[in-house]
């Protein structure tokens, strides 16, 4: 009997597994599934719709899985969740078997309460501890330039699992906060049911000092981050976001490092941050590098706007898309060929799909140089053609207020 | 004033009652030379007619042009494009005439001071243009101080102006090909059906007439089919004027070379820092690029927009570019290290980048090169230029589309815009001119018209020739 109660269980669950790859890869022709995928997630969903104010319509499987969650106790973690699946599966090969993280504290449901409190204050702390969207992250390896992007791509769900072998079931019963949220909702649930149903005196409203805590953190967090983050960004001359990227004092929280858009881009310029453009708090987001060759962020291309589920980079048209300022391009006339009379060269202005670089005469200089003017979204395709070595004469440079 | 007035109508009367001599003909240098003693003079009276003003309307009268050569092919420019087209005729055992308006062969390359020679490699830094170009590369190889940069992709070789004049020079002596130097290519002679039949041309020896069966228009401006009544576009793009700097050190800031350099300039002063908007920063005098010759340094221009068929324009830009760029170079030398540079030479011919696009058979555009277009009268690449690939071009853009006999070769050829600032570029002239030349060899050969020269042979010829069709 419990074996036959067993199959169907192990098969729901490899079959989620496979469609989550699926859907991850992705290989269907649905362009924002890896979206719709993490957004699934009733963690990500919640708290990326308090912080960005918007509700998507990916949400409502979010709602599904939240009210079925709520009538069986972490129903998406034992049959649904393709990160429980691997995980539990490790457990098996894995060195302990007890169950000695029994004594652990739920970590997860503080990580929750801490994350959407934060996500009132327009910073989810600790958003990128969701599940799903660690599972997702690998999926954008194909797209890594080098050895550090195919480890930051594959760090977390390789730690989980490097993890679960050593230490057990723990992150799954303890520390994920998407489990977490599913027994808060429940036991909210149970709680409404039992006020609705069972006719008892109204007791007194109690706030735990552990939910207080990480309450209070979660919005303390919250707002010296994104003081952080603006101050990080002032700072910075090299710090360029993909298009849609909302004001960088919330893109780190918001951006849940799922590496979608990395993944969804063809011209490979997305990259995840090792820490050297954003610090600790924009460890693994997304960055943009015009490094490769010729390639840039196309003016036919908006699919990492399409696959963000957090909102982090807003969904945008391609028109839209080509209007937002990625950075800006400036150039440098000491390293100029054109400036500097050294070749027959107009690549920057002829590589621009927005005419916004114009190689001009100077009568007063009596010599040409590339000027940029404002239609310059930053896109990169004059950076990536400029011949000059080792430093490009015309660079994408974060953008200033004038 | 009033005594000056009364000579010149005098002398007017005297030389329209009749002419006392015949103007002595022209023969081609390769002959003229031989049998002259210096010294002789003699006294003459010009037969020419000039113009005079009637009604007040200045008016050129009516009269014969003398005919100076009768020949089968007559390449009008002798830039790179015209060289090519003469010399590749030529071999075909083919009569050959090829005028030339300054002193000198090589067009832009030498007087123009164009000396680098790109764009030659697509994508994958193969070389993508052989053919004549890579023959007088191979000539400019073995000079001292002749090239520098050969089959380093992708940085492009450089030339020596001087060198390349010699190389000409040596060529077209040994060719055989009828040369005019000095001869400014004016007007195309046109029969009663519309079909080109050569070109009028001033010179020293005035006003003459070349008979062609096929006219082959390297002038860069279009000068002959725009006479002939082809239909062509004109654009006006920025107009420069190169220098050579002498006393000055390498630098090359390309791809490639030097970059390896520890004391290479952009290396020595790592990310040399976020430029300041909106304004331009002082120039740290690392100013043109490495020549063969040694500390010099040839300096490009960009110059400002004009129209390249305006004497105005071109007057100005000769004057305001030359004052221009002994600015520069005194502003060169304020920066140290470079106290001791001086201006070697303004170029003698000014940088016209694109003046008339022809209406051809096929018109070039820059959908079909990013398309990758493939043509079946392919008759060669241009080179991967700035983000555009290699491509191909088709000998339809050398056609024009309704007037007869003649080719279009260089940098005016039936391209757009776009496409025209890449085949303007030197090799690209060498691919077309020598595709025009062996056409017209072609159309002698199978009594043709250029419209209907078979493709098939063309290529062939072309492969024989050694030339890249991919």
């Amino acid at each position: 009997m419990t074996f036959l109660r067993r199959v169907p269980r192990r098969v729901i669950q490899l079959t989620c597994f496979v469609g989550a790859v699926v859907l991850v890869w992705p290989v269907l022709p649905w362009a924002i599934a890896p979206r719709v995928f993490v957004q699934a997630s009733p963690f990500v969903a919640l708290a990326s719709s308090i912080a960005t104010r918007s509700i998507s319509l990916g949400v409502v499987f979010a709602v599904i899985v939240a009210v079925a969650s709520s009538f069986k106790k972490r129903w998406f973690c034992l049959y649904l969740c393709p990160t429980g699946f691997l995980l539990e599966n490790a457990s098996h090969m894995g060195l302990r078997k007890s169950r000695w993280w029994d004594k652990c504290p739920p970590v997860g449901k503080y990580v929750a309460i801490l994350t959407l409190v934060g996500a009132v204050a327009g910073y989810p702390v600790l958003l990128w501890m969701d599940p799903l969207c660690i599972f997702s992250s690998p999926f954008a390896v194909n797209k890594a330039t080098n050895s550090i992007s195919v480890i930051l791509v594959c760090l977390g769900l390789g730690l989980l699992v490097a993890g679960t072998l050593v230490f057990g079931m723990l992150w799954c019963v303890r520390i994920c906060p998407l489990s977490g949220l599913q027994d808060m909702l429940f036991a909210a649930r149970k709680a409404l049911w039992t006020r609705l149903t069972v006719t008892a005196p109204a007791r007194k409203f109690q706030v735990a000092r552990r939910v207080f805590f990480a309450g209070s953190g979660g919005a303390l967090l919250a707002l010296w981050a994104r003081r952080a983050g603006a101050a990080r960004y002032r700072g910075s001359d090299t710090l360029l976001r993909p298009p849609g990227a909302v004001p960088e004092d919330r893109f780190t929280g918001l951006c849940i490092r799922c590496n979608n858009c990395v993944h969804a881009c063809p011209s490979k310029i997305i990259h995840p941050d090792t820490g050297h453009e954003a610090g600790l708090a924009g460890f693994g987001a997304p960055i943009i590098r015009y490094d490769a060759d010729y390639k840039y962020c196309l003016e036919t291309c908006n699919a990492c706007t399409q696959v963000c589920p957090t909102g982090a980079l807003t969904p945008l048209d391609l028109q839209p898309k080509n209007k937002y300022i990625i950075g800006e391009a400036l150039v440098d006339n000491n390293v100029c060929l054109t400036a500097l009379g050294k070749k027959e060269c107009d690549a920057c202005e002829l590589a621009c799909p927005y005419d916004a670089v114009k190689i001009t005469w100077d009568e007063e200089q009596y010599i040409a140089y590339p000027v940029v003017n404002d239609k310059c979204t930053g896109c990169g395709a004059c950076e990536v053609v400029c011949p000059t070595t080792p430093v490009k004469a015309i660079r994408v440079w974060t953008q200033k207020p004038a | 004033m009033s005594k000056d007035l009364t000579r010149r109508e005098l002398m007017l009367r005297s030389i329209t009652a009749g002419g006392l001599f015949a103007a002595g003909s022209l023969m081609p240098v390769s002959s003229a030379l031989a049998n002259q003693a210096a010294g002789q003079s003699t006294t003459q009276t010009d037969a020419h007619v000039p113009a005079t003003i009637v009604d007040g309307k200045v008016v050129q009268p009516r009269r014969e042009l003398p005919v100076l050569q009768k020949t089968s092919i007559l390449v009008v420019g002798g830039g790179p494009a015209g060289t090519a087209a003469a010399l590749s005729a030529k071999r075909l055992g083919v009569d050959v005439t090829l005028v030339e308006r300054y002193g000198y062969l090589g067009g832009l390359a030498t007087g123009g001071l164009v000396l680098g020679i790109f764009p030659l490699y697509d994508r994958d830094k193969k070389q993508v243009i052989y053919g004549i170009g890579e023959e007088l590369m191979k000539k400019l190889d073995v000079l001292k101080f002749g090239i520098i940069d050969r089959n380093k992709a992708p940085v492009y070789p450089t030339i020596d102006a001087e060198a390349f004049k010699y190389v000409l020079a040596d060529m077209v002596l040994d060719s055989g090909i009828n040369a005019y130097l000095d001869c400014w290519g004016v007007d195309a002679i046109v029969d009663a059906k519309g079909a080109v039949r050569g070109a009028v041309f001033e010179s020293k020896s005035g006003r003459k007439a070349i008979l062609a069966d096929i006219v082959i228009d390297a002038s860069g401006d279009g000068d002959i089919y725009a006479a002939a009544g082809a239909a062509f576009e004109k654009v006006k793009t920025n107009i420069g004027l190169i220098s050579r700097i002498g006393n000055i050190d390498e630098v090359d800031m390309a791809v490639g070379r030097g970059s390896e350099d520890p004391e290479h300039p952009v290396t020595g002063q790592p990310g040399t820092g976020r430029p300041s908007k909106g304004r331009v920063n002082d120039l740290n005098g690392h100013a043109g690029n490495s020549t063969p010759a040694p500390h010099v340094n040839w300096l490009n221009m960009k110059g400002p927009v004009g129209d390249a068929l305006d004497v105005a324009d071109l007057t100005a830009m000769e004057l305001k570019h030359r004052r221009g760029t002994w600015g520069n170079v005194e502003k060169l030398r304020q920066k140290p290290g470079n106290e001791q540079v001086y201006l070697a030479e303004t170029a003698p011919q000014l940088g016209v980048r694109l003046s008339r696009l022809l209406d051809g058979v096929k018109k070039l555009t820059v959908q079909d090169i990013r398309g990758g277009a493939k043509y079946k009268d392919v008759i060669g690449y241009s080179g991967a230029y700035a983000n555009a690939p290699e491509f191909q071009i088709p000998y339809g853009s050398l056609v024009p589309s309704k007037v007869e006999n003649v080719l279009a070769a260089g940098r005016c050829i039936s391209t757009d815009f776009q496409v025209g600032d890449i085949t303007r570029l030197i090799p690209v002239c060498w691919v077309t001119g020598q595709a025009a030349g062996l056409a017209a060899a072609l159309c002698i050969q199978d009594r043709c018209k250029p419209r209907n020269v078979s493709v098939t042979k063309l290529q062939n010829l072309l492969h024989q020739q050694g030339a890249y069709l991919g």
